[in-house]
C-alpha cells in the first residue's frame, strides 16, 4: 500500500493519503510537537438521508426511515454487548464523542496516552453494530430530552425555522435530532436497515492528526480490516424529494422565553446538484461577497450597529453542500421587521453603487489569515478535511480556490444570488 | 517569582510601569497571541463600568477613529484578531484584550507581530477623546449594548440555570455578583466617569501579559515595553483573594418559573477545596468520579441507566471552591433526578469508589491537563488561573500530584463538600419542585 502525499506550501503542511477500498480512505496528518491527537471516522450518512434504496432478493425497494434517524443511530452505536463504550475509552484516558450533521456521521476521540489501544477502540465499535428492542426504548428517553433542551434553544429555533421557510419538500428543514413523535417510530430493524446501508467502509473515512507515524496508523488500520471481511461496495442510491426554487414561506414566526427579537433572513440558492471544485467555488464566492457587504469593516454593519438594531454577534455566511445551498445572517435586534428592511434596503443599494476592489483584497486576505490560524486546531483540520471530502473537496485545495477567485465573479454572484425573491425570514419574538 | 505560582515554564520579566510581562516561546503553532489581563476586584458598583469599559475602548482611537478604521487595519494584517473579554476569577473581574495573528513565517515581506502590537497599543493607551472625555456617542452605544448583553442571559437555558443558581447561593458575597454587572448600576455611567475610572483602573491594577508563539523573547519584551505604556502606580492595588467558609444549616432551595419545555434541576455545593490547597488533586478526582466524564456516575446514573436527562454534569470553579451539578430534565422528575443524583454524592462520601472509577478518572484528568499546552487560549487561561490562584508549581508538578492520589484521599475530600442550594427552573405548568414563590 503506497501514500498518496499531498504537501500545501502556504499553509506548510502535508496530509498522507491512502486508498484503502473496498475498506475507507485512510487520512493522517502528522503534527509534531501536540500532546494530543485526535482521530475521527465518518460516514456520509446525515439528517438529510432519510430516503433510499434497498436492495432485497435481487430487487430494489424505496425506504423512507423516520426523521432523527441518523442521530439516533449515532448515540446507540456506543453500546456494545458488554454494556457502554465509555468505558473502555475512560480506561485509556481518552475523550470519546459524535456529531451527527444534515450530512455526516462522525465518531471521533482525542488523547494524549494510549493511542493505538484508542483507535483500536474508534475502529473496532463502529464496524459493531449492537441494536436491541430495550435499549432503543432507554435511549427514546435520554434523545427526548436533547430535542426538548433544543426546543427551549432561541438560536436553535430561529435557525430551523428559517430552513422550514427556505424549503418546501428538501429534508434539511428538518431537525436533525427529529421530533419526539419521529423518534417514538425507530425501532430495531430501522437502525440496522440504514447501518448496512450507509455504514460500509467504502462510503466511510477515517482522519488521524497529532504527533504520529503515518507509517504504523496504517498498518493499524490495514491490520484491522484484514480481520473483517468487507464485501464489495454497492453504490448508495439517497431519494430526494424534488425541491422547488421558490422559497416555501416569506415569513415565519414563533414567540420564546427572550429577552428581546431575533431575525434570521436567509437568501435560497437554486442548484439541485453540485460537488468538487464547482461547489466549492460557489461557496468561497459567496463569503467572500457576504465579508464584502455585512462583515464588521464595512459601511452597513456599522449603520446598522449605530442605530442598535443589531450586536457584535451578527453574522452573516453561506452553506454550500451537494443537494442545497443558502445564504444566512441574523441575529439578535429590538427591531426584527425594521432590520430586515434596512438589510434589503442595504442590499439593493450596494447592487445600484457596485461593490469596491479594495474591499476585495482586503477581505480576501482576511479570510487567508484566518484559514491559516485555524490550522492550530487540530480538531479542524480532521473534521474539515472530512466534512469537505464528502462534497468532493479536498481542504488543502481551498487556498489556490481562494486564489483565483476574481472581482467580477463576487459581483456577477451579488446580482444572481442576494434576489428579493429568493429570501425568507424567521423572527423570534419574546413571549409577553 | 519562579516557583510561586503556575509560571515556571514562562520566561518573565517585570517592564517599566510596573507590568508584569510573560513569554512562552514554542514553534508549534501558526500564530502569536498576546493577551493583556487586567485584574480588579469584583465589586457591586464598578463591575458594569469595568465591562463597559473594553467595549468603549474597541470602538475607536486617536489613529482609528470609527470600528470600522479599526477592523479594516486588522483586516489587513491577515485578520488579525483583536478581542476583548471580561471574566469573573474568584472574587475578582478580569478585563483581557487578546490579539492574534498569523505568524510571519506564513507571510513573507510581513511584521504582523509589531504591526499588530501597534494596533493593540492604539486601543489600550490612546483612546478617541472627545473634550478630555470619552465620545458621549460610543459610550451611549455600548452601554446600550451592554444592557441587553445582561439581559440576554436569559436566553440559553442551560447557562442561564447554572448562572442563577451560582447568584442565588452567593447573594452574600461578591462571587454572586454576575460579571457584567447590573443594568441598574450600568444605567448612570456617564462618559466622563467612564474616563477617569479607564485612567484609574489602567494606574493602579496589577496588569499582566502573556504571549505565545515563536519570537525571539529579547525582541519580545522589547516590543512590549514600548507598547505598553500608559501612566502607571509603582505599587498595584491588592486584590481580594478567594472567600469561602460560607455555611448553611439547612440547603436554600429556590424554585422558578419560565415558560420552558424543559426544566434544570441545578445543585450549588461548597467544597471547602481551592486552587491552591494541597488537597485540591483528590477534590479533582472527587468531581470527575462524581460527573466531570461520560464514565462518572452522575452521566452513568442519571442518563444511561434511568434515562431522565441528556446532560447531567458536575463542574468544579477551583478559584471559588464550589462545584455545580446541572441537569436538563421532565418537570415531573425532580424528585426522582434529585434522589439519584444525592445518591451518587452519598456513595462518593461512604467511599463506594471502584478501582476502574479512580484509574479512569486519574488518566482522563491527566489527559485534560496534557492538551493544555496544545491551544495557545488554554495557555494563557492556564497562566491566569494560576496567577489568581497562587498556585505553585506547573502542569508537570500537577499531574505528578494527581499520579499519587488514592481512593482515601478522595473519600477524604468528599468529607469536606455541603450541599449549599438547589435551584429549580421548571416550567409554568406541571409537578415538581417546591414553589416558594
Amino acid at each position: 500500500m503506497k501514500w498518496q502525499i499531498k504537501e500545501n506550501q502556504t499553509i506548510q503542511e502535508k496530509v498522507f493519503v491512502a486508498d484503502l477500498s473496498p475498506g475507507p480512505a485512510l487520512y493522517v496528518l502528522p503534527r509534531e510537537g501536540f500532546n494530543k491527537k485526535y482521530a475521527i471516522f465518518s460516514t456520509r450518512f446525515g439528517s438529510i438521508d432519510n430516503c433510499f434504496m434497498v436492495k432485497q432478493n435481487g430487487e430494489k425497494k424505496k425506504v423512507s426511515v423516520p426523521d432523527g434517524v441518523a442521530h439516533f443511530l449515532e448515540h446507540k452505536l456506543f453500546d456494545n454487548e458488554d454494556g457502554n463504550i465509555f468505558d473502555r475509552f475512560a480506561e485509556y484516558g481518552a475523550s470519546p464523542n459524535a456529531f451527527t450533521t444534515f450530512t455526516h456521521t462522525t465518531y471521533l476521540f482525542s488523547c494524549t496516552d494510549f493511542f493505538e489501544e484508542n483507535l483500536g477502540l474508534l475502529l473496532e465499535f463502529v464496524q459493531s453494530p449492537y441494536f436491541t428492542e430495550e435499549s432503543v426504548a432507554k435511549e427514546q428517553g435520554i434523545i427526548q430530552q436533547e430535542i426538548m433542551m433544543y426546543q427551549d434553544n432561541p438560536d436553535w429555533r430561529v435557525f430551523f425555522n428559517l430552513l422550514g421557510a427556505l424549503y418546501h419538500e428538501h429534508p434539511v428543514r428538518k431537525d436533525i435530532a427529529g421530533d419526539v413523535e419521529s423518534i417514538s417510530r425507530i425501532t430495531r430493524d430501522v437502525l440496522y436497515t440504514c447501518y448496512n446501508t450507509f455504514y460500509h467502509p467504502a462510503n466511510m473515512a477515517i482522519f488521524v492528526t497529532g504527533d504520529l507515524s503515518p507509517d504504523q496508523v496504517l498498518k493499524q488500520v490495514t491490520d484491522d480490516l484484514e480481520r473483517r471481511s468487507i464485501n464489495g461496495s454497492q453504490d448508495i442510491e439517497r431519494c430526494y424529494p424534488g425541491e422547488n426554487a421558490s422559497v416555501n414561506q416569506r415569513k415565519v414566526t414563533q414567540e420564546l422565553s427572550v429577552s428581546q427579537p431575533m431575525l434570521y433572513m436567509g437568501f435560497k440558492d437554486t442548484y439541485s446538484y453540485l460537488e468538487g471544485r464547482e461547489l466549492l467555488v460557489r461557496d468561497l464566492v459567496s463569503e467572500l461577497l457576504l465579508e464584502m457587504i455585512f462583515s464588521k469593516s464595512e459601511p452597513l454593519y456599522t449603520r446598522l450597529y449605530e442605530e442598535g438594531l443589531i450586536d457584535e454577534r451578527f453574522s452573516a455566511g453561506f452553506v454550500a453542500e451537494c443537494s442545497y445551498g443558502y445564504t444566512i445572517m441574523g441575529g439578535k435586534t429590538k427591531d426584527p421587521d425594521l432590520l430586515h428592511q434596512r438589510i434589503l434596503e442595504g442590499i439593493h443599494q450596494i447592487k445600484k453603487e457596485g461593490l469596491k476592489e479594495e474591499s476585495f483584497a482586503r477581505h480576501r486576505r482576511k479570510m487567508q489569515g484566518e484559514f491559516l490560524k485555524s490550522f492550530n486546531s487540530l480538531e479542524f483540520i480532521a473534521n474539515n478535511f472530512l466534512a469537505n471530502r464528502f462534497r468532493g473537496v479536498d481542504l488543502f485545495e481551498i487556498v489556490d480556490a481562494l486564489e483565483r477567485i476574481s472581482f467580477q465573479d463576487i459581483e456577477s454572484r451579488l446580482h444572481e444570488h442576494l434576489n428579493e425573491e429568493l429570501h425568507a425570514v424567521s423572527i423570534i419574538n419574546p413571549l409577553d | 517569582m519562579k516557583g510561586m505560582d503556575g509560571l515556571d515554564s514562562l520566561q518573565s520579566k517585570k517592564l517599566t510601569g510596573n507590568i508584569q510581562a510573560h513569554l512562552f516561546p514554542t514553534k508549534k503553532f501558526k500564530t502569536v497571541l498576546i493577551t493583556v489581563f487586567i485584574q480588579q476586584a469584583l465589586e457591586k458598583d464598578s463591575a458594569a463600568k469595568t465591562a463597559l469599559l473594553p467595549a468603549v475602548l474597541e470602538r475607536g482611537t486617536s489613529n482609528y477613529p470609527t470600528f470600522m478604521d479599526l477592523k479594516r487595519e486588522l483586516e489587513m494584517l491577515y485578520g488579525a484578531s483583536l478581542g476583548s473579554d471580561v471574566v469573573k476569577k474568584g472574587e475578582r473581574q478580569v478585563v483581557s484584550f487578546s490579539l492574534e495573528v498569523v505568524h510571519d513565517r506564513f507571510t513573507p515581506g510581513e511584521q504582523l507581530f509589531k504591526e499588530g502590537l501597534s494596533i493593540l497599543k492604539s486601543v489600550l493607551t490612546d483612546p478617541l477623546l472627545d473634550n478630555g472625555s470619552f465620545k458621549q456617542e460610543y459610550v451611549e452605544q455600548e452601554k446600550d449594548q451592554l444592557r441587553k448583553e445582561i439581559e440576554g442571559l436569559i436566553n440559553d437555558k442551560v447557562s442561564y440555570a447554572l448562572e442563577r443558581c451560582v447568584q442565588e447561593m452567593c447573594k452574600q458575597e461578591r462571587y454572586g455578583i454576575y460579571k457584567y454587572g447590573d443594568a441598574e448600576t450600568l444605567k448612570v455611567v456617564s462618559p466622563r466617569e467612564l474616563y477617569s475610572y479607564y485612567q484609574e483602573l489602567f494606574r493602579r491594577s496589577p496588569v499582566d501579559v502573556f504571549v505565545v508563539g515563536d519570537f525571539e523573547p529579547e525582541e519580545a519584551f522589547r516590543l512590549l515595553e514600548q507598547s505598553l505604556v500608559f501612566s502607571r502606580s509603582s505599587t498595584s492595588s491588592s486584590l481580594p483573594f478567594i472567600e469561602q467558609n460560607h455555611f448553611r444549616k439547612e440547603p436554600l432551595q429556590h424554585v422558578e418559573k419560565l415558560p420552558v419545555n424543559q426544566a434544570k434541576l441545578t445543585l450549588g455545593y461548597r467544597v471547602n477545596t481551592v486552587y491552591q490547597d494541597e488537597d485540591y488533586p483528590a477534590m479533582m478526582f472527587y468531581n470527575g468520579i462524581l460527573g466531570g466524564f461520560p464514565h462518572s456516575k452522575l452521566f452513568q446514573n442519571v442518563r444511561e441507566k434511568a434515562s431522565l436527562a441528556y446532560y447531567a454534569f458536575s463542574r468544579l470553579d477551583k478559584l471559588k471552591g464550589i462545584q455545580l451539578i446541572g441537569s436538563g430534565i421532565e418537570v415531573d422528575n425532580y424528585q426522582k433526578a434529585l434522589d439519584i443524583i444525592q445518591e451518587q454524592v452519598d456513595s462518593l462520601k461512604q467511599g463506594k469508589i471502584t478501582n476502574d472509577e479512580l484509574e479512569n478518572t486519574r488518566r482522563g484528568l491527566i489527559n485534560q491537563l496534557k492538551v493544555i499546552a496544545d491551544s495557545p487560549f488554554a495557555l494563557v487561561n492556564y497562566f491566569l488561573d494560576a496567577l489568581v490562584g497562587q498556585r505553585r508549581g506547573n502542569v508537570e508538578d500537577l499531574i505528578g500530584e494527581i499520579e499519587r492520589v488514592q481512593a482515601k484521599d478522595v473519600v477524604e475530600a468528599a468529607q469536606k463538600v455541603s450541599l449549599d442550594t438547589i435551584y429549580f427552573l421548571r416550567p409554568v405548568n406541571g409537578e415538581g419542585g417546591q414553589n416558594n414563590s
